[in-house]
């Protein structure tokens, strides 16, 4: 598609490309400081107030964190339970949205109203504890994905989307012949990648970044997930001050919990790019009409 | 229409409430006969030791158990210790942190054996500080094996390049702090010629009996630590002219420049940044940040940091006496749930295996680690062995984690460490001195094993009250009057119930 | 876009499915056959919303007892709504309620709509190159804890050291403590919301806008609407659904303005504007142990959520928008 630009449209695309290019630097630059700061003396970081280049170059933060095979471990364990969480999150959210979406189904708005209610209330930290357990699911990875399975804000969203595929596409399915499943799986799904690519960065992104879980329902240190130990480093500084610490306890170094950061944020941050070629401009609709 | 739903997710609820409560019952494991001890315990470094390393190996070895620990992040140990209460497994031993009101109210719950009258039969369980032990029972009531940590810490610290450059003598009275701040915010102390140094870094750590540097002063000017006796009577310390005097003292050196403009906001994690960079030349803390400043010197520059910290323990006051102020020395301690331990005999195989793990053997192995491994005894100190191996790095990891076990209530049961080089094995064995003088001269909290029913449902809201008040006095939005009100308001609010109570359980066990 | 196709599913389906639309008062048995393959899908997600989202919900009685864990929910004394009184009596409630509103709109008037400019922005942005790498890299900041966001804030706005202090002393001669006054309080939380989470939030307009009907834009040009006037008459409409729906979930959120990042930036000279229900909610339950308190709280917070999500709901009907539902 051609689209002629005028003088005015010009004007607005530089100082677009120019204002666009600035906040794409805030972003980016206390994340390099944190990479730099991986990769400093704990002396330069207490020295140097904000960097992105260290002047003396020091492996000692990540020989410190990879001296034991835990984080290895740790980033194996995570890169594999969120693969497979998305998955299954994404499948059972899709196979709910689906038959919601469709107007005349009796029962549909009171599934809604309680899956709205259960957006808002729950039951709390403890009893969902008690119901993992007494479902047999502690010390295993199910724990860390079955009880966020589905997630009521992208059901919603992900149904409403359902809502508004062209109707046609479905009749003349069904006039071949295709159930409800076919429909889904053959054409629908195909249709939705923009949306399906954007849940799944959601899902992938709440197991990846999931504390609770873990802590609550994994207690063998073997089994962990990188959050358990970024939030260690992290938040344990939080504490300092508040009179409810070991006075024995002498915080992490600056430049282990940046390292920290880093191992437990890159991996994640690099899955967006290969995700984004879905969200191409068109591809939905270009298709349907195709 | 929203209502009928409404009454249909109550019924769901209800009915699964109901199906719950059926399968949550039960579930009573026979008395174990003790060849495993499992034990929950806090790590507070970047990660737990292994499950399979050579100090695990080691300790179940030497207790003759096999031992299992639930290492759990520190910064999210209460939730934890709350879960664990709720289900049914729980741990036989569980490390708790402090005197929190969720411990407080678990045990008054009767979820803990009351050791009061317990531990004295074993040798390594019986405390030689009694004082420590009633500090850590909630209203005598001893509910663990407190775990020991050196009472006197407070330190003065400064840098010792300025203070020489500036021909000035270490302070030995809170009047000589002030002179020396001042020195160090006029005098151009890093000779620069330019007028860009103070006196004391305070962080924002500002609520009330933290050993912030507030409390200190506080401390040092005679207010008492957190609690003190007046006419018969015990009344919180900043109830005392004390407290004000001090305050007034700190507020001149905050109107004078001696002290950080931000100190009400200044990043704690950050405190040692002015220090280093030469923009801040005292710090009030714990003695151990001296180390941990002498390092980082070191760390710039090996060749020459030796004198760039310098540091004094307790200041004298102005009435020329020392108050000097000590913690409550302990952190937590190690107590016994009645869930998992049911009968007397079972809990006297468990206070067996704590008295195994009090040992010198053990402790040395907690605290010191596997000796020709990663250390070696020379003149009664634990040495590094250097280079350090694979293992022996492992080892020296692991134990930070381990020490957490350690409850040292006799006294340190193991090898103090060789510091790296000469100097600071000196300026260690300077601390250990000058810390063992000021401790002759501890003034305790005397409210420190008294637990008021309405200090755990307020208190913490009620302490803010005077802790914000004290920092807003001292950055001139209120003035001492202001002070004074929020002192009262604190008493309106639910301070004389307090009062009444602690005074109460302090006269009940006089 | 969005409300044409909902017309034309309607009445497409109007016109195949006779057995449903018109004999409204059919046997559900008839329905239910009809729909068997539906209901067949439904049934995970019914099961599991039962299971894991409703098996638990027993537990909200813990606002009505005093919970002590180890007595556990059953086991524990109930007060009835001792908690509930204690709470709007309390004289700090008018405080946290108009603390956390005043958040809570900041946010939603500010950081939401500021989602939606740049999401269009960026999808103005013809430049393959530049529109992926800024799109990854505004959505980095979503993953820094707030524990680096806060310290990040006091490198930058630190009282004369901080560089936008510096900044603003040398062009505008002011000696602001960012830091402390409580006038800069709310500015600086709702800054700091704007940069962690604002590139995060433009994902979901970013996958709506790529549904978007390309032909209207062509006949647009055709028809000589200039840049403006197409985002106008055409983007925005393309996604007004998706904006509805994620308004209406913002606002059922609204209370919950969070607690770790207000947490972090409060001090004694900025608590009195400072407190939210959320913070409040952590000093009670967490450092003196009130669980069944800071459960009431959360309690009445989730009611407020709910009246909200079903009155912003039912005002979107009204103006014959797409709901949620």
């Amino acid at each position: 598609m051609k689209i002629h630009n005028t003088t005015g449209g010009r004007v607005f695309d530089a100082a677009n490309y120019v204002f666009l290019s600035l906040v794409g630097i805030v972003t980016l630059l206390p994340f390099v400081y944190v990479f730099a700061g991986s990769f400093a003396t704990e002396a330069e970081i207490t020295r140097r107030a904000f960097f992105v280049w260290p002047e003396q170059f020091s492996l000692g933060s990540y020989e410190y964190i990879f001296s034991t095979p835990a984080f290895t471990r740790a980033l194996i364990t995570t890169i594999l339970v969120t693969a497979v969480g998305t998955v299954v999150q994404l499948a059972f959210t899709v196979t709910m949205a689906y038959p919601l979406a469709k107007k005349t189904l009796r029962g549909r708005k009171l599934i809604l109203s309680l899956v709205v209610f259960a957006m808002v209330f729950s039951g709390g930290m403890i009893p969902t504890f008690l119901l993992v357990k007494d479902l047999g699911l502690l010390n295993s990875y199910w724990a860390l994905i079955l009880p966020a399975a589905i997630n009521p804000f992208s059901l919603i969203i992900i149904k409403n989307f359902f809502q508004e595929l062209p109707a046609e596409l479905e009749e003349s399915a069904k006039m071949d012949g295709a159930t409800e499943i076919g429909i889904l799986w053959r054409i629908l799904l195909p249709l939705s990648k923009p949306v399906l690519a954007t849940f799944a960065l959601f899902y992938a992104v709440g197991i990846w970044n999931d504390f609770m879980s873990p802590l609550l329902y994994l207690s063998d240190n073997s089994k962990w997930t990188l959050q358990m130990y970024l939030r260690q480093v992290t938040a344990a500084s939080d504490l300092l001050g508040t009179g409810n610490v070991d006075p024995n306890y002498i915080p992490p170094e600056q430049g282990i919990k940046f390292a920290v950061i880093v191992v437990a944020t890159l991996p994640i941050l690099i899955f967006y790019p290969f995700l984004q070629k879905h969200f191409a401009k068109g591809m939905l609709i270009g298709s349907v009409k195709g | 229409m929203i209502r009928r739903k409404l009454t249909l997710a109550a019924a769901v609820v209800t009915v699964s409430a109901l199906s719950l409560t059926a399968c949550s019952g039960g579930g009573n494991e026979p008395a174990a006969d003790l060849t495993s001890v499992s034990i929950m315990a806090p790590f507070l470094e970047a990660q737990p030791p292994s499950a399979d390393g050579a100090v695990q190996k080691k300790l179940e070895e030497l207790t003759g158990k096999d031992i299992n620990i639930n290492w759990t992040p520190n910064s999210s140990y209460e939730d934890k210790t709350n879960i664990t209460l709720a289900g049914s497994d729980i741990p036989q031993i569980m490390v708790i942190q402090g005197k929190t009101p969720g411990f407080v109210k678990n045990a008054e719950a009767g979820a803990f054996w009351d050791l009061t009258d317990k531990l004295d039969k074993y040798p390594n369980l019986k405390t030689t500080f009694p004082d420590i032990q009633e500090n850590a029972s909630i209203n005598g009531k001893v509910y663990g094996v407190y775990r020991g940590r050196a009472p006197m810490r407070a330190a003065v610290m400064f840098r010792q390049d300025w203070l020489d450059k500036l021909g000035l003598q270490p302070p030995k009275t809170t009047e000589d702090l002030y002179k020396v701040a001042k020195a160090f915010t006029e005098q151009d102390p890093d000779g620069n010629g330019q007028n860009d140094t103070w006196g004391i870094t305070i962080p924002k750590w500002g609520a009330l009996g933290t050993n912030s540097p507030y409390d200190l002063i506080e401390e040092w000017y005679g207010a008492g630590n957190r609690w003190t006796e007046k006419d018969g009577k015990l009344i919180p310390s900043f109830e005392t002219d004390e407290f004000l005097e001090a305050n007034r003292f700190v507020k001149k050196m905050v109107d004078e420049k001696l002290i950080n403009p931000d100190f009400a906001t200044f990043d704690g994690t950050k405190w040692n940044e002015p220090f280093f960079n030469g923009k801040g030349g005292i710090i009030v803390d714990v003695d151990s940040r001296v180390s941990v400043l002498v390092n980082l010197f070191k760390q710039a520059d090996p060749n020459n940091f030796q004198n760039k910290v310098g540091f004094v323990g307790n200041l004298e006051g102005p009435d020329g006496e020392l108050h000097a102020h000590p913690t409550d020395g302990y952190s937590g301690f190690l107590a016994v749930p009645k869930s998992s331990v049911r009968t007397e005999a079972e809990l006297d195989k468990v206070l067996e295996v704590l008295n195994t793990l009090n040992g010198k053997e053990v402790a040395t192995l907690l605290n010191n680690g596997i000796e020709g491994v990663n250390f070696t005894v020379e003149d009664g100190k634990a040495a590094t062995i250097k280079p350090e191996t694979s293992e022996g790095k492992a080892v020296s990891t692991d134990i930070k984690s381990y020490a957490q076990l350690g409850m040292n209530v006799a006294g340190n049961n193991f090898y103090p460490v060789k510091q790296a080089s000469d100097y600071e094995q000196q300026v260690f064995d300077k601390r250990t001195e000058v810390m063992a003088e000021d401790l002759k001269s501890a003034v305790y909290n005397p409210a420190a094993p008294y637990v008021s029913a309405t200090y755990v449902a307020k208190g913490a809201q009620l302490d803010n009250i005077v802790a914000d008040a004290r920092i807003k006095y001292l950055a001139g939005q209120i003035d001492e009057q202001g002070l004074k009100d929020a002192i009262k308001l604190w008493d309106t609010s639910g301070g004389n119930k307090v009062k009444e109570e602690i005074n109460k359980l302090w006269q009940d066990n006089k | 876009m969005a409300a044409p196709v909902v017309e034309a599913e309607a009445s497409g389906r109007a016109a195949t499915r006779p057995p449903a639309r018109e004999r409204k008062n059919a046997k559900f048995s008839v329905h239910f056959a009809h729909y068997k393959w539906l209901y067949l899908l439904l049934l995970p997600g019914v099961l599991y919303f039962a299971v894991f989202r409703y098996g638990p919900m027993y537990g909200v009685s813990i606002a009505f007892k005093d919970y002590v864990p180890f007595l556990g929910v059953n086991g524990s004394r109930w007060v009835g709504t001792q908690h509930f009184e204690d709470f709007f009596s309390n004289p700090d409630f008018p405080r946290l309620l108009g603390n956390t509103l005043i958040l809570a709109f900041l946010n939603l008037g500010i950081a939401f709509p500021l989602t939606i400019v740049l999401a269009l922005l960026l999808n103005e942005v013809r430049l393959s190159v530049l529109k992926r790498t800024v799109q990854t890299l505004v959505y980095i900041p979503h993953f820094l804890s707030w524990t680096i966001v806060a310290s990040l804030s006091f490198l930058l706005f630190a009282l004369d050291i901080g560089p936008m202090f510096q900044f603003l002393n040398n062009v505008m001669g002011t000696n602001i403590d960012f830091l402390s006054d409580p006038a800069w309080f709310r500015p600086l939380i709702v800054l700091q919301e704007i940069w962690k989470n604002t590139g995060w939030g433009t994902i979901i307009f970013l996958a709506a806008l790529s549904t978007v009907d390309q032909d209207q834009y062509e006949a647009a040009i055709i028809d000589g609407a200039g840049r403006f006037r197409r985002v106008w008459h055409i983007t925005l409409p393309g996604i007004r659904s998706t904006i509805i729906v994620m308004l209406i979930l913002a606002i059922g959120q609204m209370l919950n303005t969070g607690f770790e990042q207000i947490y972090l930036m409060t001090n004694a000279l900025n608590r009195d504007v400072a407190d939210v229900f959320d913070t409040y909610v952590y000093f009670v339950g967490i450092t003196q142990g009130a669980y069944s308190y800071s459960t009431a709280v959360g309690l009445f917070k989730s009611l407020v959520g709910l009246v909200l999500i079903f009155g912003t709901n039912w005002l979107a009907k009204r103006f014959n928008q797409s709901g949620l539902f």
